[in-house]
């Protein structure tokens, strides 16, 4: 334990370290990482562990980014309590869900929370609360002042992302190498023996669909933090996609991964922008393109490795550490 | 020997060095932000693709275009404008991406014409434009809060506000609709509620007020929309909206065959983008709007005859509308901002100069531009007009009556003011 929280506290000095040293559209793409980061820790935990097959992430976020905004906005909260808010309703929220979802299982489950995908953003726009499609803003104010005048809005938003990953990755792969994670296992592997050996298995698919939830809600909160307004439509179905292609790509069951997963997340626009300029395709074009390859890594993915490259890599050097 | 030449090679080298970076210290240097020895770059967000496309994807190339014609002519003080056009489909989240990606990518001097209340106040906010001192011209909005200097320093406004709007509709509902039973639907956010209190600061008492969440206009909520109004006897009915709300209560209304004076806001009676949203434009006919610009088809203004030119020209096979023209007109008013900040230009220095000088920048509007050291205010007036069956608007009761005031408590004045002339072959010499 002691060596995970000296590796992890060494991580974040190293991770801070390269932050005051790239320009600011890295220190803001930095944010962007840890904010996927968080997103597919929680795919990781739902699918990958518990075997819950969930499309559904965006609608997470998007129930953690306007519990945040809404108690930093209307109570005047300090930033921390907007983030334990966007925790804790979002795991209500996924508690609730996954009542209903642990009678489901396989493509019934991916297609309810399929439509929670589609459907829950949209509610935003019947409640004049909720900002309707313009959303509401979430400031969460600029640096302290002590920082000094060089250091930015961006650089911020990435301390904080970069902290809230890290504290979300430490707590995650505690859970996962605890008895739940190995109950959760358990179930994945063949619920029907899980259960002959003493699991309750809807209680512990419950739990892991509220742990899941209040890890995707804290990430719909950076999220909103990184742009400084929760909308609709930042949490679209597109999004939700993504992640659960970013989560294949990284090994749906490795959450050293999910960090590889967000950084490939974050570089597909990138590209997308590199190929639209070569190809003359235009601004259009470019806005397009980032959704193109998202699905086709996708379908690529799943039709030469189903587990994601990531996993066949991990099984690949596992079985070559067994032949030696 | 070799190692004689291999020092040789290495001196030379290092002669070649030297005198470059004496050549380079000895020329002057272009320290600001997008510009350089031959280039201005500038940069707009606006959705060229989506629901809210249709018109104002056409302000960029318009803009463009000007700017074609510009460069064509020597430029600003030699320097090309480049203009990079990105896409942000009317989504706040989508224009803070594409506004980082001019700001920290792309490099570009400044901002120009950036589009909708919700996306410049996100854009504002998150990119934190005014701390970084980027300066944003001419916003294609009317919310008077970006008329507040101190959290908006660096941007100017170009539209009245939509509380200068609504004042100049209450004084003309005042002046000729005194007596008749009064409805309103607005959109309840940042846009409607700045029209809403200025109406009620004039004084103006609707009977039915219907008020609807952005997102939440289609054809069955109109039904309920005007359920209300017919069941208060709305006799003249005021919109406050966007046009995608404007086009099912129109054709819901129609249907139902009620018919009373309409009264469209500026930015909810756009008669191409209803073409676009399947409603016939003929709804329009006599509808009552505060209109700010000649119509785009009076080629009798010095303005339009100029623009219509140069759209031919640089924006060929493009319809000369509003859009165009709004475009068009704000790289006009760059152009002389850019000018005005003189041939080294810095954004500290752009930002001064429209502070001291814009006020007297020739624009189309018929009404005076309000900027100075403590205000970022844009055109300050509105005259009304009727439009026909074909969308197109005529001053209502024949001729131009501009109507000016402010955003506050001011009072609303028939104006005499006389617009500065194009100048000369729509090319600005200012400085």
């Amino acid at each position: 334990m002691r060596k995970k929280i000296a590796f992890f506290i060494l991580l974040g000095w190293l991770l801070l370290f390269i932050g005051d040293r790239v320009d600011e559209l890295r220190v803001y793409q930095g944010a962007q990482i840890a904010m996927y980061t968080i997103a597919l820790a929680s795919i990781v935990l739902l699918t990958g562990y518990s075997g819950q097959v969930s499309l559904g992430n965006g609608a997470m976020m998007a129930v953690g980014g306007y519990a945040a905004a809404l108690t930093l906005n209307k109570l005047g909260s300090p930033i921390w309590f907007a983030f334990l808010m966007a925790v804790f309703f979002s795991a209500l929220f996924g508690a609730l869900l996954g009542t209903a979802a642990a009678r489901l299982s396989g493509p019934y489950l991916a297609g309810t929370t399929l439509a929670l995908a589609v459907g829950l953003p949209e509610i935003a726009n019947q409640f004049a609360f909720l900002g309707g499609v313009p959303g509401i803003l979430f400031d969460v104010g600029f640096p302290p002042a002590r920082f000094g005048e060089e250091f930015t809005q961006y650089k911020w938003f990435f301390w904080i992302a970069t902290f809230l990953a890290l504290l979300s990755l430490f707590i995650t792969s505690n859970i996962l190498q605890s008895r739940f994670g190995r109950t959760w296992s358990a179930i994945r592997s063949n619920s029907l023996a899980a259960e002959l050996s003493g699991i309750h298995s809807s209680r512990m698919k419950i739990l892991a669909f509220t742990i899941s939830s209040a890890l995707a809600g804290l990430a719909g909160a950076v999220l909103a933090m990184t742009i400084s307004l929760v909308a609709p439509g930042a949490y679209t179905l597109t999004l939700s996609f993504a992640l659960v292609t970013g989560a294949v790509l990284a090994g749906v069951s490795s959450l050293p991964g999910v960090a590889l997963g967000a950084l490939i997340l974050v570089a597909i626009p990138e590209i997308a922008d590199v190929l639209a300029n070569s190809w003359g395709g235009g601004e259009n074009f470019s806005n397009y393109l980032p959704g193109l390859i998202v699905s086709l890594l996708l379908i690529l993915s799943v039709i030469f490795t189903p587990n994601g490259p990531g996993e066949n890599l991990r099984k690949h050097r596992h079985n070559k550490a067994s032949e030696d | 020997m070799i190692r004689k030449t291999r020092r040789r090679g290495t001196w030379l080298a290092a002669t070649v060095l030297a005198a470059g970076s004496l050549i380079a210290t000895a020329l002057p240097a272009y320290a600001e932000t997008g510009v350089t020895r031959g280039e201005i770059k500038l940069g707009i967000t606006l959705p060229l693709t989506g629901a809210a496309s249709p018109g104002y994807n056409k302000i960029g190339n318009a803009m463009n275009a000007y700017f074609k014609y510009v460069n064509e002519n020597g430029g600003v003080y030699g320097r090309k404008i480049t203009l990079i056009q990105k896409n942000d489909e009317y989504s706040p989240q989508l224009s803070i991406a594409k506004t980082n990606e001019l700001i920290l990518k792309d490099k570009v001097f400044a901002l120009v014409g950036p589009l909708g209340t919700a996306n410049f106040t996100a854009v504002h906010k998150s990119v934190g434009l005014a701390k970084r001192g980027v300066p944003s011209l001419f916003l294609n909005t009317g919310f008077s809060g970006f008329a507040k200097k101190t959290s908006y320093p660096a941007s100017f406004m170009i539209l009245p506000s939509y509380a200068m709007e609504a004042k100049i509709i209450a004084q003309f509902l005042k002046e000729n609709h005194a007596g008749k039973k009064l409805g309103i639907v607005y959109q309840n956010d940042e846009f409607g509620i700045d029209g809403m209190g200025a109406f009620k600061a004039a004084g103006t008492k609707f009977d039915v007020t219907v008020p609807y969440t952005s997102g939440s206009q289609s054809a069955a909520t109109a039904q309920t929309w005007v359920s209300q109004l017919a069941a208060g006897g709305a006799q003249v009915v005021v919109f406050f909206g966007v046009t995608s709300a404007t086009a099912p209560l129109l054709a819901v209304s129609a249907a139902a065959k009620y018919a009373p004076q309409w009264i469209l806001g500026s930015v909810g009676s756009d008669p191409l983008t209803l073409r676009a949203l399947g409603v016939p434009v003929a709804v329009l006919n006599g509808a009552q709007t505060p209109a700010g610009n000649p119509s785009p088809n009076d080629t009798s203004d010095e303005y339009i005859k100029q623009f219509q030119e140069i759209n031919t020209k640089y924006n060929t096979g493009t319809a000369f509308d509003d859009y165009v023209l709004q475009g068009m007109n704000i790289g006009l008013m760059t152009v002389q901002g850019l000018r005005a900040a003189g041939s080294n230009p810095t954004r500290k220095g752009l930002i001064s100069a429209i502070e001291t000088k814009g006020s007297s920048f020739a624009s189309v509007a018929y009404s005076p531009l309000g900027y100075s050291k403590t205000s970022n205010v844009g055109h300050t007036g509105y005259y009304m007009a009727v439009m026909d069956a074909n969308g197109d608007r005529k001053p209502f009761g024949g001729t131009v009556k501009l109507y000016t005031t402010d955003s506050g408590s001011g009072p609303v004045v028939l104006s005499t003011f006389k617009r500065p002339a194009m100048p000369a072959k729509g090319l600005p010499s200012n400085s």
